[in-house]
């Protein structure tokens, strides 16, 4: 029986109205058929290139163009999205709030992008703050953390929190094993500081939507620095118990809010780990593929039951 | 022959429309616990996070044990045995796979896809070995009949499990196919999209009995894949081994390609997206239109290198100006139909799960590239400037 036969017995019994059943009717029809999502994807991705074009151009001519006609324009452009978004913006309220038009995040979102070259070109050709580039990140991040709250706009969040991570050192993405300690120390600090900002914000009902996208961000980093400390040759037990520790939190997290995110990662996170250390313990082929045989069967029983239990939906 | 039957499956998509309904106050809480409870199916489901993890853990479970096996009872053996053992076990793990969905009704629940995954894997390896590792010189047309297998046996993991990468992987052995038949390369191109070609006509013909069921997004996922692959197939700039450099530098073709030839899939490069979009949007389907936004994309990137003209640095600028440009206008001018519908189309949102994506991809995006959005800490050595006109910026330090 498809969704429109379903929908004729559900009008023919009186539990939705002829208005529900022909609207419900065509939207399983695709009728209206709402390209919403598509042109989200296609505004942001004409941000992004826009950008990434404006950056390479400016890096490259920057002696042609010369200082004056950069910062003008970049100031520009910059001055005009903010313009917008404060004239546009609705009144401000500590909950979720709706965007007041589908352009109106990405406005916002371009004209954080734009500050952040400007900035970046301001400090390489003048050093105005004399290579205190720290300074920067967190004058940034203050600023983004300020316009997400103001406009409650996720992308400019997610940019807040990654300026903060530039100021407490992390750099996900370039990862260096020379510089593991110095990395999990800051790493550690940030997953920590981003984390309880989230929690008491949200205890604070101060956009308590937002606490998801705290807690992602704050939990992978924490889990990647714990590792990298398990990782090490000496002195990881520490390390393995301050992962077990936090994947206990996580799993306890994860199944209490039904946000299965966290359960993957425990699972995931302290396999490796756990199994990092085991593994070095063992010797010998058949019992090392013995270990993975078994735990790995162990896995997917505790798994399976905490899915059956507690995420029977997706 | 598909490993679910088609009520529980309906069944399924009618409480995932349900749920999405009630998320956006389409139907009020009490509408939607009564309907829920007459969509009640028997097959088990789990969410994406937990799905990904089993199938980690499934893969893993196997792969050991398959090698505790060798390391146990077959202490060095030779690659024809190894072969001949991997053969052996494909069917093991499809067994499983089959097990776990008739027996434990498992749907898209991690376990049965990676039993299925490995089941694929084993017979291509098996074959490798007992075909071409064992002998030596190699006998011909080997290579052409593994991929085929591994072919043939993806497709059937696609149509009876309904897994959308199964289908994408069949596509793939299908690539390396005509490579083994004739040594042209205008000749593999064309054979590879030949073949997409004929699946598509399939596709079509096929799913046009299934719209407004269960099975036409699986199907129309084929179809957007078929269409991307058409596409990649004819575009010799993407299809290229050496696309990167080529599509950086911008002033180099391929030179193993008949001018005629090349001329005309540069024309079907411009042809084929315009096509796939109204396709799309006539049959108002999801995936075909994104596919055709992606070819479109592709061939406006992809025209300099294309025509032999050099890349500038405003190029990105430009592109993303246009599809800007594109998404605004498509959202004012359907905005601005009655009640903000035009031709069956509106740019608001009806559904929960466009909000939930944006949403994920806000946060995942924003932070795993921070340093493509947030100020990037400058090396000594780094300075603004160079590019003088003509280098095309090669020179510069950014």
């Amino acid at each position: 029986m498809t969704i429109l036969n379903r929908l004729d017995q559900w009008k023919e019994s009186g539990t939705i109205t002829p208005e529900q059943h022909a609207y419900l009717a065509g939207l399983s029809r695709g009728d209206p058929f709402s390209v919403f999502f598509e042109l989200n994807v296609l505004l942001y991705a004409g941000i992004l290139a826009f950008i990434a074009g404006l950056g390479w151009t400016i890096t490259t001519w920057s002696h042609q163009l010369g200082d004056v006609l950069i910062l003008v324009a970049l100031s520009a452009m910059f001055a005009v999205c903010f313009w917008y978004c404060f004239s546009r913006a609705p009144v401000w309220t500590p909950a979720e709030s709706p965007s007041p038009s589908l352009i109106f995040d990405y406005v916002l979102y371009f004209g954080c992008l734009t500050w952040s070259l400007e900035l970046t070109y301001l400090e390489n050709r003048f050093h105005v703050l004399s290579g205190q580039w720290d300074l920067y990140l967190l004058a940034t991040a203050v600023l983004f953390f300020f316009l997400a709250y103001r406009f409650d706009n996720r992308f400019v969040l997610s940019l807040a929190l990654s300026s903060l991570a530039g100021w407490f050192g992390v750099t996900i993405s370039h990862w260096q094993s020379h510089q593991d300690a110095t990395y999990r120390e800051y790493a550690i600090l940030y997953s920590l500081t981003a984390g309880a900002a989230g929690v008491i914000l949200y205890l604070r009902r101060l956009k308590p939507h937002f606490l998801g996208t705290y807690l992602n961000i704050a939990a992978n980093v924490l889990f990647w620095a714990l590792l990298s400390g398990v990782f090490e040759s000496r002195g990881y037990g520490i390390w393995l118990l301050a992962l077990l520790m936090a994947c206990a939190a996580s799993l306890a997290w994860g199944i209490s809010r039904r946000q299965f995110s966290f359960v993957a990662y425990a699972a995931v996170y302290g396999y490796i780990g756990v199994s990092s250390v085991l593994v070095r313990e063992i010797h010998g082929d058949d019992a090392i593929i013995g270990y993975f045989l078994i735990t790995g069967i162990a896995m997917v029983v505790v798994l399976v039951v905490i899915a059956r239990r507690f995420a029977r939906e997706s | 022959m598909r490993a679910y039957s088609a009520s529980s499956e309906e069944a399924l998509r009618a409480r995932n429309l349900l749920k999405d309904w009630a998320g956006e106050g389409f139907l009020t809480e009490a509408q939607y616990q009564r309907m829920e409870q007459e969509t009640v199916c028997d097959l088990r489901r789990t969410n994406i996070f937990l799905r990904i993890v089993l199938f980690f853990f499934t893969v893993l479970i196997v792969t050991a044990a398959i090698a505790l096996f060798f390391t146990t009872f077959l202490r060095r053996p030779s690659e024809q045995i190894t072969g001949i053992f991997l053969l052996i076990f494909a069917p093991i793990a499809y067994a499983a796979a089959e097990f776990a969905v008739t027996q434990a009704r498992l749907y898209r629940y991690g376990i049965e896809e990676a039993l299925a995954v490995s089941s694929v894997a084993f017979l291509c390896i098996g074959m490798v070995f007992v075909l071409l590792e064992s002998h030596y010189p190699r006998p011909a047309g080997m290579e052409a009949l593994i991929l085929a297998a591994g072919a043939i046996a993806s497709l059937w993991i696609w149509y009876r499990f309904g897994l959308p990468y199964a289908f994408l992987a069949a596509m793939l052995f299908t690539v390396w196919l005509p490579s083994h038949w004739t040594s042209s390369h205008s000749a593999q191109h064309l054979a590879v999209a030949a073949i997409y070609g004929a699946g598509l006509i399939a596709i079509v013909a096929v799913r046009a009995r299934y719209r407004f069921t269960y099975l036409d997004q699986t199907y129309s996922i084929a179809e957007a894949l078929l269409w991307l692959g058409i596409y990649a197939a004819i575009n010799l700039q993407l299809s290229s081994l050496e696309l990167l450099p080529r599509l950086w530098n911008g002033i180099e073709r391929p030179t193993d390609f008949s001018n005629p030839f090349y001329w005309t899939t540069w024309a079907l490069t411009w042809c084929l997206p315009p096509a796939v979009l109204a396709r799309g949007l006539r049959t108002k389907d999801r995936f075909v239109l994104a596919a055709g936004a992606i070819a479109a994309v592709l061939t406006l990137v992809t025209n300099k290198p294309y025509l032999g003209w050099p890349r500038h640095t405003w190029d990105a600028m430009f592109l993303g100006a246009f599809l800007i440009a594109v998404a605004l206008f498509s959202r004012r001018w359907l905005a601005a139909g009655p009640s903000g519908i035009r031709h069956g189309f509106t740019a608001q949102r009806l559904s929960a799960k466009d909000k939930a994506w944006l949403s994920t991809g806000a946060t995942a995006i924003g932070f795993v590239a921070p340093q493509a959005v947030t100020p990037p800490q400058p090396s000594p050595e780094f300075q603004f400037g160079g590019g003088d006109s003509g280098g095309g910026g090669a020179s510069s330090d950014f």
